[in-house]
């Protein structure tokens, strides 16, 4: 029974220490973001208005690539099937 | 007739023992587990089939000479397979959401509870007739409550190797039903109104504070902690590797091929300690409760935090995400989001989960440290 009592003492010496250690580790990590961490982000911010640059300008030269010749092709059809049909509507007449 | 009676005696059938063919009863039902029940599957599978085979009969295979036998002692009663498992995790791992919002670490320490009151409840069970645990089986069994695979592996083969197969089917059983345990017990400890609860958009990190992070870490685990370094330096290796983006290759090989390798070899080691004699008796069901109270104490003690911080912080926290601190990512953040789209079906807590929910696997490994430092 004693030694279940020693037990019993150390388990909750080890609650105790663990927990404490748990908390005062991630209490000091929490330190390390809002002081070392927060600063760099100051410092350093990341460089978003380059990359954002550098992307657009990708997506253009991609979109304008892939559009011209197909694309193109087919809304110019459309537009001109368009004005055909409207070409004998009221509204063209008046105007 | 002496050949035949040979032959005989070479068959499976003529040495099987009663208590092989349970384990490999238990085997298939990991198998059943994994395939119709999608419960954690990558592990639970190459483990249910490695309880099978070592428990073949005159095979030998976890024996001296056995294949088993050599994975088990060249990765897991090493260390190596969790710890590169740890690493795998740590490439997986994005602390963005963490370091936005660096007060959800405490949720992360306070579900961490589970493993230290577990630790006292293993103790207590020696008062059943039948159960014996030491010390160190009492914190290998309290390491479930962190609900980290690699981290209760490790812990397990380093303090006590003989309940490693329990401990591990245990932790990883319990991982899988985090959708089951935790709602309940979200939803009991907390009101309506609390659940509804909106937190505000959290900052954008930059590069810099992400490299830097994973370093910050490890130098304070090297300060105050060396014994938890060993998982703490392989994961943030893993992460460095992500965040760090000049060595996309490897970090892509560590949190894909790599991770999956080593998850066979750790899945079939495992299973090699699914033997009879290890698992059929009554630590195993102690075992096995203590790691369903030790997630049922973590939740708790992670919502009741959240609910403290709530009352006390400007910006408003939303209880549910103290949950997460248990690791078990990202499920146990999947978990704090739905029950948060319940009460409120606006409220999209996955990314505030996410805070807590990393910081439980700091937590988990800082307490697994603890442990191998105090215990070990």
């Amino acid at each position: 029974m004693n030694s279940m009592e020693q037990q019993f003492l150390e388990a909750g010496t080890l609650m105790l220490a663990g927990m404490v250690f748990v908390f005062v580790f991630l209490s000091l990590l929490i330190i390390f973001i809002n002081t070392v961490l927060a600063k760099l982000s100051i410092k350093f911010p990341d460089p978003i208005t380059l990359n954002t640059a550098r992307s657009n300008k990708k997506n253009n030269k991609a979109a304008n690539g892939e559009i011209s010749p197909a694309i193109v092709a087919v809304i110019s059809g459309a537009v001109s099937r368009y004005r055909k049909q409207h070409a004998s509507s009221p509204q063209k007449s008046t105007k | 007739m002496d050949s035949l009676n040979k032959l005989w005696l070479s068959t499976g059938l003529a040495n099987f023992e009663l208590g092989q063919v349970i384990m490999m009863l238990v085997g298939c039902g990991l198998l059943y587990l994994a395939i119709a029940r999608n419960f954690e599957p990558l592990l639970l599978l190459p483990m249910g089939f490695g309880a099978i085979l070592t428990n073949i009969p005159i095979s030998g295979l976890s024996e001296i000479g056995g294949l088993l036998h050599y994975i088990y002692y060249a990765g897991i009663d090493t260390g190596i397979f969790p710890l590169l498992i740890f690493m795998g995790v740590g490439a997986m791992t994005d602390f963005g959401a963490l370091i936005a919002n660096p007060k959800t670490l405490l949720l992360g320490a306070a579900a961490q509870f589970g493993i230290f009151a577990t630790l006292f409840g293993a103790i207590a069970l020696n008062m059943v007739p039948g159960i014996e645990f030491s010390l160190k089986d009492a914190a290998a069994i309290s390491i479930i409550g962190g609900a980290d695979g690699p981290t209760a592996i490790f812990v397990a083969s380093r303090l006590a190797p003989e309940l490693l197969g329990a401990i591990a089917v245990a932790a990883y059983s319990y991982m899988a039903m985090v959708p089951i345990i935790q709602p309940p017990i979200m939803r009991a400890l907390t009101t309506v109104e609390e659940r509804k609860i909106e937190m505000a958009q959290l900052r954008p990190v930059t590069k810099i504070e992400k490299i830097i992070f994973p370093l910050g870490v490890l130098m304070m685990a090297i300060f105050f902690l060396p014994a938890a370094t060993p998982l703490v330096g392989m994961f943030c290796l893993g992460n460095l590797m992500r965040e760090s983006g000049v060595v996309d290759r490897l970090s892509s090989t560590v949190q894909n091929e790599l991770i999956n390798i080593v998850t066979i070899l750790l899945g079939l080691g495992v299973g090699s300690k699914l033997s009879a004699e290890a698992f059929l008796n009554v630590q195993t069901l102690g075992i096995l409760a203590l790691g369903a109270v030790a997630f049922s104490i973590g939740t708790a003690s992670g919502v009741l935090m959240a609910k403290v911080m709530n009352k006390f912080s400007k910006i408003p926290i939303n209880p549910l995400i103290g949950a997460a601190g248990v690791s078990a990512v990202p499920m146990a953040a999947r978990v704090a989001n739905k029950v948060g789209l319940e009460a409120n079906p606006h409220n999209f807590l996955l990314m505030h989960a996410m805070g807590p929910n990393v910081a439980g696997v700091l937590g988990s490994a800082v307490a697994a440290g603890i442990l191998l430092a105090l215990v070990g």
